[in-house]
C-alpha cells in the first residue's frame, strides 16, 4: 500500500482521543489484581490474628508500600508512553534507598546483642519471595492493562510495572506479616519490592511488546 | 527547504488529530514521512524496508496518539516510537552483524538521536576535536577551497605540512564520525 493511501486511510478513521485511558487502565488493574491478591493472602497465608490491637503497624507498613507504589505508579505512567524517560524511577529507587537508610540506622541505634534478632525478625525473611508472589495478580492485571500502552523503552517499563507491583503486593502482604521490627520491615520490603521490580525488568521485553 | 512544517506546527497538527481533526492528522503524517524515511535509511534501512518502517511509525502515531502528552516536544516523541520500531523490526530479523542487547541498540541509537541535530554546527564541532593543525588544513583547504600552495602561503607551514595535516585530519574525522568499533555495518 502506498504511504499516501496509507495516512488518508488512517485519517479517516480519528475520532477525539481521551488523554486519561492509561492512567485509568492502570488504576483498574490495581484495583483488581489488588483485590485478587488480597483474596489469595486470605485463603493461603490469613490476615495477621491480631490485626485489632496491631492497626497503627499494620498501617505504618502499609503506609511505607503505599507511598512505594505512588512513586512506581508515576514513574510507569510516564514510561508506558514513548519518550525517552530514563530516570522516571529515580525517585522510586530513592525511596527503597531511605528504607534501607532507615534499617541501618534503627540497627545502629540498638544494643548488639537485639540488632540480629531486629534484622531477621526472628527467622527468614519470608516476604522476599512472598512479595512477588502476591504482585503477580496485581503484574497480570498492568500487562493486560497496558496493552493500550507504547512503551518505547521495554526494560524500564518492565521495571516499573514490577516495582508498581511489588509495592501493591507488599501492601497486601503487610496484611498477614506478623513481624513489626522497623529495620526488618524497611530492609526486607525494600528488598521485596526491589526483587519484583527486576524480575519486571526481564520480562518487560516479551511482556510489554507492542 | 521552503514550506518545511517546524515543531510548533507538527504540535498544533497532533493537538487537532486528538481532537478529532483528520485533515489535521493527514497533514502530519504527510509532514513526518519524508523525515522518518531519512531517518530509517540513515540508519542502514534498505530503502524498500524503510517504507515498511515508515508505515509502521506513521500507523503507530495515529493509533497511540492519545498518549502523546502536549507538554512534549512531538518530534522526540515520534522519533522515539521511530526508533522502537526500528528495534523491533532488527530484533524480528535478527539483525545481521553484531549481536548487540536490545538495550544497547535503544540507548546506541537515543545518543545518535540526540547528537543529530544542525549539521553545520556538526561539523564545526567534529573540526573543533582535531589538533588546531589539522583544523586550520582543513579549513583551508577542503572547506575554503584553496589549494594547498595557498593555504601554506596563508599559515606560513611547508606544503607537505599542509598535505600531511589534511590528510591526518580526515583521518581523524573518519574515525570520529564511525563512533567505536563494532557499530553494525557502518564502517
Amino acid at each position: 500500500m502506498k504511504t499516501d493511501d496509507l495516512i488518508a486511510a488512517l485519517s479517516r478513521e480519528v475520532e477525539p482521543a481521551s488523554r486519561t485511558p492509561l492512567m485509568m487502565r492502570t488504576v483498574m488493574a490495581l484495583l483488581g489484581g489488588g483485590a485478587v491478591s488480597l483474596l489469595l493472602m486470605h485463603l493461603t497465608l490469613g490476615v495477621r490474628p491480631d490485626i485489632g490491637v496491631a492497626m497503627w503497624t499494620v498501617a505504618a507498613k502499609a503506609g511505607f508500600c503505599a507511598v512505594l507504589a505512588v512513586a512506581g505508579g508515576v514513574a510507569a505512567l510516564k514510561l508506558g508512553r514513548p519518550g525517552r524517560s530514563g530516570r522516571a524511577l529515580a525517585p522510586w529507587l530513592a525511596l527503597v534507598a531511605c528504607g534501607f537508610l532507615v534499617a541501618a540506622v534503627t540497627l545502629a541505634s540498638m544494643e548488639p546483642g537485639l540488632r540480629w534478632g531486629a534484622w531477621t525478625g526472628g527467622g527468614i525473611p519470608w516476604c522476599v519471595v512472598l512479595i512477588p508472589a502476591f504482585a503477580l495478580p496485581v503484574a497480570t492485571g498492568l500487562v493486560w492493562a497496558w496493552r493500550e500502552a507504547a512503551p518505547t523503552g521495554l526494560t524500564m517499563a518492565g521495571a516499573a510495572i514490577g516495582a508498581l507491583a511489588g509495592a501493591v503486593g507488599a501492601l497486601v502482604y503487610a496484611m498477614h506479616c506478623p513481624i513489626d521490627s522497623v529495620p526488618f520491615v524497611a530492609a526486607w520490603y525494600g528488598v521485596g519490592i526491589g526483587l519484583t521490580a527486576g524480575i519486571g525488568a526481564l520480562l518487560g521485553r516479551w511482556f510489554l511488546r507492542w | 527547504m521552503t514550506g518545511r512544517p517546524d515543531e510548533p506546527q507538527l504540535r498544533a497538527w497532533m493537538q487537532a488529530a486528538i481532537a478529532g481533526d483528520g485533515a489535521a492528522q493527514a497533514q502530519l503524517l504527510s509532514a513526518l514521512a519524508p523525515r522518518l524515511r531519512a531517518f530509517f535509511r540513515s540508519r542502514g534501512t534498505r530503502p524498500e524496508d524503510a517504507e515498511d518502517l515508515v508505515q509502521e511509525t506513521l500507523i503507530a502515531v495515529h493509533t497511540k496518539r492519545a498518549l502523546y502528552d502536549p507538554g512534549q516536544p512531538l518530534t522526540a516523541w515520534v522519533y522515539a516510537i521511530a526508533r522502537y520500531r526500528l528495534i523491533d523490526r532488527w530484533r524480528r530479523e535478527g539483525r545481521r552483524g553484531v549481536q548487540i542487547p536490545i538495550d544497547t541498540y535503544e540507548n546506541q541509537l537515543a545518543a545518535e538521536e540526540h547528537e543529530a541535530g544542525d549539521p553545520v554546527r556538526d561539523v564545526a564541532t567534529l573540526l573543533s576535536s582535531l589538533p588546531a593543525k589539522q583544523r586550520r588544513a582543513i579549513e583551508l583547504v577542503k572547506l575554503a577551497g584553496q589549494s594547498v600552495r595557498e593555504a601554506a602561503d596563508a599559515t606560513g607551514w611547508s606544503e607537505s605540512d599542509i598535505k600531511v595535516s589534511v590528510h591526518r585530519g580526515i583521518k581523524a574525522l573518519a574515525r570520529l564520525v564511525a563512533g567505536p568499533p563494532g557499530r553494525g555495518s557502518q564502517s
